[in-house]
């Protein structure tokens, strides 16, 4: 990413992001999704598809993850991960994500 | 009688009726409760029809309808079929076509599904769990009409232990899968083995983590029933996020743990277990893999309280050798097998099915109680690994052919050492496929690995590899080969070292190597244009 993130992302744009990831990578072509939709039913998305979406979200949004962030709270749909992801840049500071 | 699976719970029902028997989602269904319920399905069975010894597949997502339609199913005499919930409806018509299952039992939300099977399937003349309507090809019960039979008082059939109680399958992905048939013998005699080596009892909390298709379930929910104690079923979201994983095992005091490694060690790298109070947790059982020994270390460390057991077998002979880790020392090298279990004889012999001498690798025969009757529809496959050896008095014993190659130490623990299958030539030499992985797991950065062989265009096969590394900067190729040149002699050494984000497993958590082969080797055709 050229563009460093900060400033902080508007929800809206981090779900975007969230969004497109999914459909591009993870999602059976035809497949569209809510930002509300549960990606934790087994239906949608199975361990290594979530697995790779928090790898995703950690680089994309420049998360360091704690092994406390693996919880459903904080992955359950597309809504909640933009929620997350601005609590932890919140909590982190660009200090913690830089270099 | 005896032996019967579904008298489990009916015993424990008797003797502890108001225990919890199944958790989920902080659901209850107490001995009491499941009993009356798996009777009320087993009376709608009857009355449609069921005899003795006919198949009933039950397709449904983890729940509590699971360990009702398990026990209602073997309460009514049938033979239980469980599916993969997440079967494709391809691999659920070849399912129900090749065990000729005449009743399905599922859920509201797989409608639409089972209508497109059951034009596939004609025999199958009932369906359990799915609101009658006219869109639907056969007659339909809904599990509220279900529930309203519940009683105390299961259907009278006549089953013997030494009737079919179910047929498992494998997770073959294309083409039919091994239906690998049990009775209740089989599977009792590995229960009370269970109960009573692990000790058991009803304050216990097992979970169910794999799917409840596999042979872990047999341990999950019948050994937990045997010793009137609580199966809590670990849902898809929680088995998908660590964090709430380790959070669930503390709050519902988990006692006992059964899975494969790989789930483990997501559990120890990303679940938080430093944070947790799980001193409740007093066994871990784990099976199907090797387990890295530095993430054996590490959740050693990580669970302090709990005895580590590795327990070896396959769906065909449920569990047949355990070796409980020593309470001190950290382990060095590969873990053995362990001792066979009351319930097996193993043998390590040639292809003669002579023995060969202790210390020497040989395939890993086993003969017992637990071991399967036979593939399901399958004559060949069965002569092919039940195999028939002289014993006294003109008699033959049979023993299951494992696949696998072992040998016995000089402590009198067996050592696996490889999948027979598992042996492949690279350019003449000798590999084991199994060694490249451990050599690749003992470095550092590598948390997962698997190696396979792809053809080489020039008549041999070459080795690939594709390791999950821990970390944020993936190490280079060129520098994990260094380091393996150091344990690997060369010709053992992947021509190819692909890092992934993810290793595709099979449904019991093993690494799926041909879907690990096909992602990669398009991969590879792809940076090769």
């Amino acid at each position: 990413m050229a563009n460093d993130v900060r400033p902080a992302l508007e929800a809206p744009e981090i779900e975007r992001r969230v969004l497109a990831f999914l459909q591009r990578e993870l999602l059976e072509p035809g497949v569209t999704i809510g930002r509300d939709a549960d990606l934790l039913s087994g239906e949608v998305l199975d361990s290594m598809g979530v697995l790779r979406l928090a790898a995703f979200v950690g680089e994309e949004f420049q998360i360091v993850m704690q092994p406390s962030d693996f919880v459903v709270e904080n992955f359950r749909s597309v809504a909640v991960i933009a929620g997350y992801v601005g609590r932890a840049g919140a909590a982190h500071g660009p200090d913690q994500a830089g270099p | 009688m005896p032996g019967l699976l579904n008298r489990l719970v009916d015993d424990a029902a008797l003797r502890h009726p108001d225990a919890p028997a199944i958790r989920c989602e902080g659901e209850t269904l107490t001995y009491e409760q499941l009993a009356r319920r798996a009777n009320g399905l087993a009376r709608v069975l009857v009355q449609t029809g069921l005899s003795r010894g006919d198949r009933v597949a039950v397709w449904l997502g983890k729940g509590l309808h699971v360990p009702v339609s398990f026990y209602g199913v073997l309460a009514a005499g049938g033979t239980l079929v469980p599916i993969d919930p997440k079967s494709p409806v391809d691999q659920v018509v070849r399912i129900l076509r090749a065990t000729g299952a005449t009743h399905l039992v599922s859920e509201p939300n797989r409608r639409e599904v089972i209508g497109q099977a059951l034009a596939a399937c004609p025999e199958v003349a009932h369906v359990i769990g799915v609101v009658p309507d006219e869109t639907m090809p056969v007659p339909c019960i809904a599990w509220a009409t279900v529930l309203e039979q519940a009683s105390d008082r299961p259907p009278d059939t006549h089953v013997i232990e030494l009737d079919p109680a179910y047929i498992l399958h494998t997770s073959g992905s294309t083409g039919l899968p091994k239906l690998i048939l049990h009775t209740h013998y089989s599977a009792t005699s590995f229960v009370d083995w269970a109960a009573s080596e692990y000790a058991l009892r009803s304050d216990d909390r097992l979970t169910n983590h794999s799917s409840h298709h596999t042979c872990f379930a047999t341990f999950d929910y019948y050994a937990a029933a045997r010793a009137g104690a609580t199966t809590v079923i670990l849902t898809p979201a929680v088995l998908m996020m660590p964090g709430s994983l380790s959070a669930l095992l503390e709050r519902e005091r988990v006692s006992v743990w059964y899975s494969v490694p790989a789930a483990l060690v997501q559990l120890s790298l990303r679940g938080d277990l430093e944070a947790r109070d799980l001193r409740s947790l007093r066994w871990v059982l784990f099976a199907g893999e090797t387990f890295p020994g530095k993430h054996l270390r590490r959740i050693r460390q990580q669970l302090p309280g709990a005895r580590l057991s590795h327990v070896y077998g396959s769906t065909e002979v449920n569990v047949c050798t355990y070796y409980h880790l020593p309470q001190t020392g950290d382990p060095v090298g590969a873990l053995p097998i362990g001792r066979a279990c009351a319930t097996a004889r193993t043998l390590v012999a040639d292809a003669a099915l002579q023995p060969v001498p202790d210390g020497e690798v040989g395939e890993l025969f086993v003969r017992g109680s637990t071991v399967m009757v036979g593939y399901w529809g399958d004559p060949d496959r069965n002569r092919e690994v039940l195999v028939r050896r002289p014993a006294v008095g003109g008699l033959d014993e049979v023993y299951f052919k494992t696949g696998d190659r072992a040998r016995v130490l000089a402590d009198g623990n067996l050592a696996f050492v490889a999948r027979a299958d598992r042996q492949v030539k690279v350019r003449g030499h000798r590999v084991e496929l199994d060694e490249v992985e451990a050599a690749l797991l003992s470095l550092a950065s590598v948390e997962e690995a698997a190696v396979f062989t792809v053809p080489d265009g020039e008549g041999s096969s070459a080795l690939r590899a594709a390791v999950v590394v821990g970390g944020d900067v993936a190490p280079a190729e060129r520098d994990m080969l260094a380091d393996l040149r150091r344990t690997l002699p060369p010709y053992a050494l992947p021509s190819q070292i692909a890092v992934v984000d993810t290793m595709p497993r099979t449904p019991t958590g093993k690494v799926d190597v041909r879907a690990l082969g096909g992602r990669l080797g398009e991969r590879m055709a792809d940076d090769g244009e």
